[in-house]
């Protein structure tokens, strides 16, 4: 089935049969910290309206606290890394596009080394994003590649019609799915074409949006390596690491031990950040980015420059997550047009 | 799916003080189990672990050539070194690896080799002079300058000495300052010894492992002795955690010296920027 439509109470239908299938069913929840991406078991759970989650969704396959193993005295106990089958509904096109370069890095066809933590949870997964509907004032995916209404990374692709839902495969797995299920109907002609309205009228609003003019800036970020600017735009920056925790492609993680002075203990995974001056810190005291301006700089090169040599991609999705929470109003936006003109 | 984070259970078999400072020790592990063994290049690195303090990456120091054991030789800085150094024989830890590349091997075959080193940094270059002497009809000349600050420092004491006497290779040792002691080989920076010793470019590559000020000074002297920025080899370091190019902090531009190092050219590092 390559286009359905349900009623949106009908849902409800949706996640039962997913937990009959024995998949755990993510939905965009609103709580007391904003919207979340958690499990739920009826539609009445899920909230419909929102624009996009603080926290991005990478960290259901990327968890910000992950135990590695276990151990006891010397002696390694191993944890189970079987994950279960999952459907997360409702991540928003940019989150999905980002899981596919977070899929680049755990699972690096280049190298001989593969995660099975995130890959158990990234196979077992099925991703229906949901279209946007109303852009925030610092998005800006339609700079990087991407679309309010684009299908990268995921497997269904839904559109919020009012009364009903309309969902798209963008993949063989969610075309199965959807076919498997029985629970999508047919969509008139009609539906459709308000489907493919709505998206092109969504992304026209975008163009009111100040965008970053990425046109040329990766041939020439190299050269930018010196310059002045980026004394200039550290300044403002508190070093806070933000940014990086609520990038949906920012990966980089700590690896560390934890013991319960009995000898028992958990080696953990953890969320690091290239914005702080441990990160680099070398044992002897040398530290090769021993300053912010060093820090903040390879934040933009790594997204910008290094990704693109290594793999053709620049890895960011245009959330505008770390222009909306940045405690300071540092702008990517402005430091890649800056960039660009220089 | 093989878990890349899972380390290996081994067991400390010896341990060798190495200094006069008594803060750089020489660990032989032996695995616990025989299949977990693996195969390796010198050059390579692996993390060593140590349960409740954590890993460390450090140069593979024994040789391909011995085989049934790893040497790793780590100086005491931090946690999980001030660990390792109150361990005792018989104690079990962890080694994930081999990671990284290795010495351009290939390259080096038919080749005079000269090798420089400062300081503790002399280990995979053990690994290396070890590997050559064991495949020496291989290799060309083999030139080597090693040093340290004062005798004392210096790695593998016995080693050095066996190999001061073996005629297929040229080794000069070096100290910072003329010591107290009794001293027969040279005193002066290693660059500078390098300069007095100027062994030929020709058909010849040189392995650099060092601290940065040593690189630093040693590279304008192999240039000068006519050495191409692409046939001077240098190993790197810079923390890292997983060691498997996913972590994000070992980086140097686009490339992670775990898994696009430790061994860089001269010429691939011209077009990097400084961060190491």
């Amino acid at each position: 089935m390559e286009c359905g439509i349900i009623k949106k109470p009908d849902l409800e239908k949706l996640i039962t049969y997913a937990t009959e299938q024995k998949k755990v069913f993510y939905g965009p929840v609103a709580g007391e910290k904003g919207v979340e991406f958690k499990a739920v078991t009826s539609y009445e759970e899920i909230a419909l309206d929102y624009d996009n989650v603080k926290l991005p969704p990478k960290s259901i396959f990327f968890p910000q606290r992950e135990v590695l193993c276990r151990f006891s005295g010397d002696t390694l106990k191993e944890v189970n890394i079987e994950a279960e089958d999952s459907i997360i509904f409702g991540i928003r096109p940019c989150d999905a596009a980002a899981l596919v370069y977070l899929d680049k890095v755990f699972k690096d066809v280049k190298s001989r080394f593969q995660d099975p933590y995130y890959l158990m949870r990234r196979e077992k997964a099925l991703i229906i994003a949901l279209a946007c509907d109303t852009p925030r004032a610092t998005c800006f995916c339609t700079s990087v590649g991407g679309s309010p209404a684009g299908k990268t990374g995921s497997d269904i692709l839904a559109t919020d019609l009012g009364e009903t839902l309309i969902f798209e495969s963008c993949s063989e797995k969610g075309k199965v799915f959807m076919d498997k299920s029985g629970l999508f109907k047919r969509p008139a002609d009609r539906d459709i074409k308000v489907k493919e309205e709505k998206a092109r009228q969504v992304e026209q609003s975008m163009a009111e949006i100040p965008t970053p003019n990425i046109a040329g800036l990766t041939e020439k970020i190299d050269k930018d390596f010196e310059d002045p600017f980026w004394d200039a735009i550290t300044r403002n920056c508190l070093g806070c690491g933000a940014c990086t925790y609520l990038c949906p492609t920012c990966h980089c993680f700590d690896i560390t031990d934890e013991e319960n002075g009995k000898k028992e203990g958990i080696r953990l995974r953890t969320w690091d950040s290239c914005q702080y001056p441990l990160f680099t810190l070398h044992a002897s005291g040398h530290n090769p980015r021993v300053n912010k301006k060093q820090r903040l700089r390879q934040r933009i090169m790594h997204k910008f420059s290094y990704t693109v040599a290594n793999t053709n991609d620049i890895y960011c999705v245009g959330c505008g997550r770390c222009i909306t929470y940045c405690p300071v109003n540092l702008d990517i936006r402005d430091m890649l047009n800056t960039l660009n003109k220089l | 799916m093989l878990n890349p984070y899972i380390p290996h259970p081994v067991i400390i078999e010896d341990i060798v003080t190495e200094n006069d400072n008594r803060d750089l020790k020489t660990f032989k592990l032996v695995f616990d189990r025989k299949e977990d063994e693996f195969s390796y290049e010198p050059g390579q690195f692996a993390e060593v672990s140590i349960f409740g303090k954590g890993e460390s990456p450090f140069g593979i120091a024994s040789s391909p050539t011995e085989k049934g054991y790893l040497l790793f030789t780590v100086k005491r800085t931090g946690s999980v070194t001030e660990e390792l150094h109150n361990s005792e024989k018989g104690r079990k830890i962890g080694v994930r690896g081999p990671l990284g590349n290795s010495f351009p091997w290939q390259r080096m075959e038919g080749k005079n080799i000269v090798i420089v080193s400062g300081g503790f940094a002399f280990t995979t270059l053990r690994s290396a002079i070890t590997y050559i002497l064991d495949n020496r009809e291989k290799f060309g000349k083999i030139t080597a300058v090693y040093g340290a600050r004062d005798p004392g420092e210096l790695l593998y004491k016995e080693l050095l000495k066996e190999w001061q006497e073996h005629s297929s290779i040229d080794l000069t040792l070096a100290v910072d300052q003329k010591p107290e002691s009794n001293w027969s080989g040279k005193v002066g920076l290693v660059p500078n010894v390098l300069k007095e010793v100027g062994p030929a470019a020709e058909n010849a590559l040189a392995l650099v492992c060092g601290p940065p000020i040593m690189i630093r000074y040693t590279t304008p002297v192999l240039l000068e002795l006519g050495f191409k920025k692409e046939d001077i080899i240098l190993s790197l370091e810079n923390r890292m955690k997983c060691g498997i190019g996913k972590c994000g902090r070992c980086n140097i531009g686009s490339k992670y010296v775990c898994l696009d190092g430790p061994v860089f050219t001269c010429a691939e590092l011209e077009n990097l920027p400084a961060e190491y």
